[in-house]
């Protein structure tokens, strides 16, 4: 639920949850008082929704973009570690090129 | 050391193209074109093609300019080099394609940073192979020092880069160790690539026009950590300059003390040497910045006066000024080339989209339509053509020698000074040799005929900007003089009336004040400046202390974002690099600085190359927002060292008054 409430807002007055899962056919309307949010999927897809009740709908079947937050997340580490070695090679290599000159 | 640079350049190549390879492997796309109709694609897949795949499907986008190539800063690490998005525009007739390409403001750093370096170790390496001692003194300090400063102007700007950084929490103090660290390790290889080749920064100034090096998504300068490097040590190794210390201590004290309240500015083409924002922390920060600058330039011009060659510059100047046009006309004519000359150079503007240099307006003036190519100015870059122009007139009259490269850089400044259509420039440029020319032949020439000469030229420049502004003669003085203050009311709100709108309205009744007021006034009017000054008056707005003393070096955030006034769309900067110091500087350091100025001039009024320079410098800075960028304003301040304290060595010879 808090995952929702971090994706979605929060839940509007008088929300009623529909089981849209039982009708096949049913289409989501606009609500105009509800700004537009992104989502993401595993894959990286992307869908835009444009009430609580579709960004609910999506959250709750897998499109919750962590993913994507967690692959940047591991990048960002991942070149932590690559800037880190990057400034002890750069050292040992000055320091190496001080000694020889000695 | 051919093999070095060979693979130098090897290495360069590799590092500007591979970016825009990376794909998505994992999955098979057939991408279809871009069209008006549907670019349901990109929005179903973003970050998943490259910039590369994008080309291959749309190659029109390479020469079509309703495509236009957007970096997108915000992206994750994953989708740089990719297409992020598109975006379709109508505009009148045209259809506007905007792609977005994935350039993670991390990844930038590190990629602009490699670039930088690489470019920046094609200058040649000092004489001696033992770097001078004093140039790494405190070296490790100063790095660390650096990059916290750096890491603290994104902390004090953080809303700023909060739209330009993907998921980093700027709350958070571990969001700035990756930041810092990366920092150091630019800084690091940065400085030990330019302290081995100091002696020649000077003779490679101009290329700063070329390459500007700003972060894509930073509001930072890489060229900037030379001279924070130099006035760090300055600061560390003590050397004095006590009067500048304390004077500049105090009045940081008064601009801290005065930095209440928080106004955002846009810093748009200013992007690199200008706050985003006027609160304490930023404004410590610009304070930080500006005072190891100027010790920063001092220090560069004191550790190299010696190493300056007037030929090596001139050449430098016109292979710049030849990439200049070059660089602009592929920028105004290939969307993937503006693109890249934005990223790679570091620009702050994207390049001009006009394709013809040579337009002039469809209205009935039919005025010439100023073309800046890749800089993000038209008269700064017209003063570039003209200095360039000036430097190979005084190397032309000391060498009698003119080679290939030179005719390019007559031939291409004297092309981009029409272009960029800087009136003044042209006028200046073209008095200039007249006067130098007669001097230097004019063996017997005496100091009284100067005065004569001075004089008549400063008429006859008048006279020749009067006639550029047409319809003028008709006008009386009276109308020139209410200029500034008429159209300061028309953009004033009713409700809110800047202060300084009020002081200048209530000079009437104080002749003196009054006077001079209105000369300013004309002044400005013949050199087509009334309505931005005007503008400027609508919004000034300061106490009487700010007046005196400025609010803080660099920072328009609270002209910008006091008083409201009914201003057009765009941002209109002050068009006076006087008028933009007064804002952040104040009255009193202005006068002062302007004092010194007269004072050099009159102590070198022998030195025919120093007055000629200082003259074309201080007019164009007087009606232009050229001390508001970056490059004119470290290249000005180490030329005016230069051609004042050094004119034996740089042009030769005695003095056309002792001859």
């Amino acid at each position: 639920m808090a995952e929702i409430s971090n994706i979605c807002g929060i839940q509007p007055e008088g929300f009623v949850k529909i089981d849209i899962s039982s009708d096949p056919n049913f289409v989501f309307e606009n609500d105009l008082n509800y700004a537009a949010k992104q989502l993401f999927d595993g894959e990286g897809n992307t869908v835009f929704v444009n009430s609580y009740l579709e960004c609910q709908h999506y959250v709750l079947g897998g499109w919750d973009y962590t993913p994507l937050k967690n692959s940047e997340i591991f990048l960002q580490e991942s070149l932590l570690y690559v800037v880190v070695a990057l400034l002890v090679i750069t050292s040992l290599k000055n320091t190496a090129a001080r000694f020889i000159k000695r | 050391m051919k093999t070095t640079k060979a693979g130098t350049i090897v290495l360069l190549v590799l590092v500007v193209f591979i970016p825009w390879f990376n794909m998505d492997t994992s999955n098979d796309y057939s991408i279809p074109k871009v069209s008006q109709e549907d670019t349901s694609f990109y929005e179903v897949y973003p970050c998943k093609i490259s910039l590369t795949e994008f080309i291959l499907s749309n190659p029109e986008s390479i020469y079509q300019n309703h495509f236009y190539f957007r970096p997108d800063n915000r992206s994750s690490i994953k989708c740089f080099g990719r297409v992020s998005g598109v975006t379709v525009l109508q505009k009148g007739l045209e259809t506007q394609f905007f792609i977005s390409v994935g350039t993670s403001s991390l990844i930038n750093l590190l990629l602009q940073g490699l670039i930088w370096m690489v470019l920046f170790s094609l200058i040649p390496k000092n004489k001696e192979l033992e770097t001078r001692k004093e140039t790494l003194r405190y070296k490790n300090l100063i790095i660390l020092l650096i990059s916290y400063l750096l890491t603290f102007s994104i902390y004090a700007e953080s809303r700023f880069y909060e739209k330009n950084m993907y998921l980093l929490d700027f709350q958070e103090t571990k969001s700035y160790l990756l930041i810092y660290l990366i920092f150091i390790l630019l800084v690091k290889n940065f400085v030990d690539i330019f302290v081995s080749r100091s002696e020649n920064l000077i003779n490679y100034l101009p290329y700063i026009y070329l390459i500007t090096g700003l972060f894509s998504g930073f509001n930072l300068s890489f060229l900037a950590v030379v001279f924070l490097y130099y006035g760090f040590q300055s600061y560390l190794t003590g050397v004095k300059n006590q009067t500048f210390n304390y004077a500049y201590l105090i009045i940081s004290v008064w601009w801290l003390f005065n930095s209440r309240g928080s106004a955002f500015f846009n810093v748009g083409k200013l992007r690199g040497f200008t706050s985003s924002i006027f609160e304490f922390n930023a404004n410590l920060y610009w304070i930080i910045f500006t005072y190891l600058l100027i010790k920063g330039i001092l220090r560069v011009y004191s550790l190299n006066k010696e190493s300056f060659k007037l030929s090596i510059f001139t050449k430098n100047f016109s292979i710049t000024s030849g990439l200049l046009l070059l660089l602009g006309t592929l920028s105004a004519n290939f969307p993937i080339f503006n693109f890249f000359s934005y990223y790679f150079l570091g620009l702050q503007r994207y390049g001009v989209e006009s394709k013809t240099p040579f337009a002039f307006s469809q209205d009935v003036y039919e005025l010439k339509i100023s073309w800046r190519g890749i800089f993000p100015s038209s008269e700064t870059i017209g003063e570039f053509y003209g200095l360039c122009l000036l430097f190979l007139l005084f190397y032309i009259v000391k060498t009698s020698n003119i080679s290939p490269i030179r005719y390019i850089g007559i031939f291409a400044s004297s092309l981009g000074l029409y272009f960029s259509d800087n009136r003044t420039a042209i006028v200046l440029i073209f008095l200039s040799t007249l006067i130098y020319i007669s001097i230097k032949n004019g063996r017997s020439l005496k100091l009284v005929k100067l005065k004569y000469v001075g004089i008549i030229s400063i008429i006859f420049s008048f006279i020749l900007i009067f006639i550029t502004q047409s319809s003028s003669f008709s006008d009386s003085y009276k109308f020139m003089s209410d200029a500034i203050i008429s159209k300061a009311f028309i953009f004033k709100k009713e409700y809110a009336i800047s202060s300084f709108t009020s002081f200048i309205s209530g000079l009437e009744n104080s002749n003196a004040s009054s006077t001079i007021f209105g000369f300013i006034s004309v002044i400005g009017y013949l050199l087509n400046r009334s309505e931005m000054w005007g503008l400027f008056v609508a919004r000034y707005n300061p106490t009487y202390s700010e007046l005196l003393f400025g609010t803080g070096p660099l920072n328009f955030g609270q002209l910008y974002g006091e008083i409201p006034i009914n201003s057009p769309d765009s941002l209109l900067l002050p068009h006076s690099s006087i008028l933009s110091y007064l804002v952040f500087i104040g009255l009193i350091p202005l006068l002062l600085l302007l004092f010194l100025f007269l004072k050099d001039l009159y102590k070198n009024r022998d030195n025919i190359e120093f007055v000629i320079f200082s003259i074309y410098i201080f007019v164009n800075i007087f009606k232009n927002d050229t001390m508001n960028y970056f490059s004119p304003f470290v290249l000005y301040a180490i030329l005016y060292l230069l051609v004042r304290n050094k004119k034996e060595l740089i042009f030769s010879g005695k003095s056309f008054i002792e001859q």
